[in-house]
Order: structure tokens, then sequence, then C-alpha cells
């Protein structure tokens, strides 16, 4: 009997502390009615290999104990999908902007040790995934419930439909641009020295260039957003009417912040040196922006040729994918 | 010969799925009269169903922490052993599977 106790304290020292006894005297009493059972049909004491044989099918101890324990879990299944979209989220938020900045000033202004953006990033990472799901699995201790069950379809969000304009981007759109244009036609207009304020701004011959550049990507920008607010929904055309703009748009940017415009600031109240510092400060933060620009640039241009892919993946399964699952979004439109 | 490996485990899955909910009504029948866990085990055997000690007991102590069963510690043949019984809750309940095994068997029938 020696291996079957052997096998009982294995199982025992697994088992919640307090039923453990209980539990142990009722599977030994099990096991030892099916030895007593086998040698009475044997007709003889079981040698080591039958009892081992016994005990093999009861079970490893570890898994025979676990079945015992109530089912354990940090996170239960009720709160799992929104820890798991709570993580996403912030991974997600955590680390594609680090990267993107890394990236952007590791290839436009490595002499800033773009590196350093990204030490730390497995740091912040674990902290991030550490104390999201503490505080979920405090949440599940503490028996938080959501209010999951008293929901009213009435009350679910509208159907999205990704390619389907709202109403109101156009018209932010057509608001914004205008603001800015009446400002940057009276303010900037083209000539060799703005005056803002009492501040004198000398410029390089090139914002000729970038002012009528800039005014005529405003003005597409308005068109489209016109055509917009009228077709509520995405077109292929309309699309890549919308990249290109948005590449000439961050283009041009940025080689605004590349291109250092401003020769001089110079103020009645300033001396001839601190004016030629102001300037210096000035020209090295407008270069300094350069990669924040290229990033932005970057994922905005990622965005706009991802919704045109999405719109080609719609006109080329619109026809054949099973009805039913494209019923409940906008049918495709293939004008303008 | 991967595929038939999964094809079998998944067999096993959706077998032990199906039989989970059989055995407590199983249990519950058997335990009209008082048993202890080895001779339950012996007459679930006898009429067909197999069920191991490592299933049997945990779902023995379920079914009694749910006020199903009641559980008595008692020598017999010289030996502690601890006999279960269906408690009066334990018996409506049984009534209450019972009939909702013979609804969910009749339209199985239909069905396949």
């Amino acid at each position: 009997m020696e291996l079957l106790d052997r096998y009982l304290q294995a199982v025992e020292f697994w088992l919640p502390k307090r039923q453990r006894q209980d539990i142990i005297a009722e599977l030994s009493e099990d096991l030892r009615s099916q030895i007593e059972e086998k040698e009475t049909e044997l007709g003889r004491k079981l040698n080591d290999a039958e009892v081992e044989e016994i005990l093999n099918r009861c079970g490893a101890p570890m898994t025979v104990a676990s079945r015992y324990r109530p089912q354990q879990f940090l996170i239960g299944p009720t709160l799992f999908p929104i820890y798991r979209f709570v993580l996403g989220v912030l991974l997600i938020g955590c680390i594609v902007p680090r990267f993107l900045l890394w990236l952007g000033f590791l290839l436009l202004d490595p002499a800033d040790r773009g590196y350093l953006h990204m030490d730390n990033l497995g740091t912040t990472v674990l902290y991030f995934a550490f104390f999201t799901t503490l505080v979920f699995a405090i949440m599940e201790r503490s028996g938080v419930k959501l209010e999951i069950n008293t929901w009213n379809p009435r009350k679910l969000p509208p159907v999205r439909d990704p390619n389907r304009i709202p109403r109101s981007a156009p018209l932010a759109e057509i608001a914004i641009a205008i603001i800015f244009n009446v400002w940057f036609v009276t303010a900037l207009w083209p000539r060799p020295s703005l005056d803002l304020g009492g501040v004198r701004i000398a410029l390089a011959p090139l914002w000729q260039l970038f002012f009528w550049s800039f005014l005529l990507v405003a003005a597409a920008n308005i068109v489209l957003a016109s055509v917009n607010l009228y077709r509520a929904y995405w077109t292929s055309r309309r699309a890549t009417f919308r990249l290109i703009l948005d590449t000439l748009g961050g283009g041009l940017f940025c080689w605004l912040l590349k291109a250092q415009v401003v020769l001089g600031i110079s103020s009645p109240n300033m001396s001839e040196a601190k004016a030629v510092a102001v300037t210096a400060l000035v020209n090295t933060w407008i270069a300094r922006t350069l990669p924040w620009a290229v990033v932005v640039t970057v994922v905005i241009i990622c965005f706009d040729v991802y919704r045109i892919l999405r719109l080609r993946g719609v006109c080329r399964h619109g026809s054949s994918t099973a009805p039913a699952a494209k019923s409940f979004s906008k049918p495709m439109v293939n004008g303008n | 010969m991967s595929q038939s490996n999964g094809n079998h485990d998944l067999f096993e899955n959706l077998r032990l799925e199906l039989r989970r909910g059989c055995l407590s009504l199983a249990v519950l029948s058997q335990l009209k009269t008082e048993r202890y866990g080895y001779t339950l085990r012996k007459a679930l055997a006898d009429q067909g169903l197999d069920i191991d000690e490592g299933t049997l007991y945990p779902l023995l102590r379920r079914l009694e922490s749910q006020g199903l069963l009641t559980s008595v510690w008692r020598e017999e043949e010289k030996r502690n052993k601890r006999f279960y019984r269906l408690s009066p809750e334990g018996k409506s309940m049984l009534k209450q599977l019972g009939e909702e095994w013979q609804r969910i068997n009749s339209s199985l029938k239909e069905i396949l």
C-alpha cells in the first residue's frame, strides 16, 4: 500500500486546505475498495505494477486535485473581452505613436538620437499591461457588475458604414478652411517681410511659392469638402483626390519646415544680437518640428491609402459575397 | 495523420461536453437510495455509464454544496465511508431535470 499512500500524499498537497482530510479519506476509501475487489478477483495481493495501473487510471495527482477546486481565473469571462479591448487600445496607443516618432527622428534628425525615445518602451508596455491587468483583476474580485444584461436594442449604436462621410466632417472642414484662408491671405500675403503685431519677419523669396501652393491646396480641399457634403459616400476617385491633396499639403508643410524661410526677426524693442538669437531659435524649433510633421503626414497618407484599398476591396467583393452579410451596409456607390 | 488526431481530439471534447450535463442527472437518479462513492460508481458502470473517481467525487461535492445531496460519514465493514442521498431539493430537481431530459431526448430522436 506504500504506492497508494504516496499517491494520496501527492494529491493532498494540491488540495484546498480546509477540505484536504475529507477528500483524501473519501478518495482513499474508493481506491482501497478497488484494490480489494481486484485482490478478491485474483485471490492474491496486488503487486506494485497492478496498483500502479489503478492509480494511473485515477489520474495525475495535480489533475485529480484541481477538479476539487472551483474554477479559478484572474479575469472572468464577462470582463475578459473588455479587458482585452482596453489592453489592446492602450498598448497600440503606447507603441505605435512612439515607434513612428522614433522612426521620424531616426530618419530626419539622427543627431537628436531618436533611439532615446524607444529605450524605455519595453518597461512602459509592461507597466501598462500590469496596471490594466491589476485593475481588471480587482474589478473581478470585488464583483463589479457591468450593466451588460440590461441592454436595450434601441440604444445600440447605428450600423457603422466606414465609407459614409458624416455630414459634420465636410461642414467642419469648410468652416476651418475658410477661417484659415482668410487669416492666411490677410496676414501672410507674400511680400518680403511680414508684420505680425509689431514684430517684423523677413521671409525668403521661396515663401511666395509656398503661399500660392498652400492656397491652391486649401481651395481644392474646400471643393472636395463641398462635394462630400452632398455626396455622403466615399468613392475611389474622391478618395484618390483626398490622398493627392493630403500628400501635397503634408509634403509642402514638411518642405516649408525644412526650407528655413525665416530670414530674420526684428522688433523696435529688440537689440540686433537678440534678434539674431531669436531668429536662430525659431529656425531651430521649426526644424525640430519636421520629424513630427513627417510622422503626422505619413499617418494621414496611410489612412488615405487604406481608405482607397478598402473601397477597392468592397468593389471587388460586392457582387460575390453573400447578400445577407452586406445587407446592413449602404449599397456600393460606383459613380461620383 | 494530424487531421485524424485533431478529429479525435475534437470528438473527445464534444463527447465530454455531451456527457457532462448527463452525469449530474445520472448521479442524482442513483442517489434516491443511499450509496457511498464506490458503490455509486459501480452502479453507474453496471448500467453502462463509466465515471472515474476524479470526476465523480468533485461532482458529488458540487451537488452537495448546491443543496441537492446530503452526506454522512459512517463506518461500514470496518472502514469509514461517506454515504450520499438526495435531499428534498434534490428530489425536486431530479424530477425537473428528468422531464427536461425526456423533452430533449424525444426532440433529438426526431432530429437525428
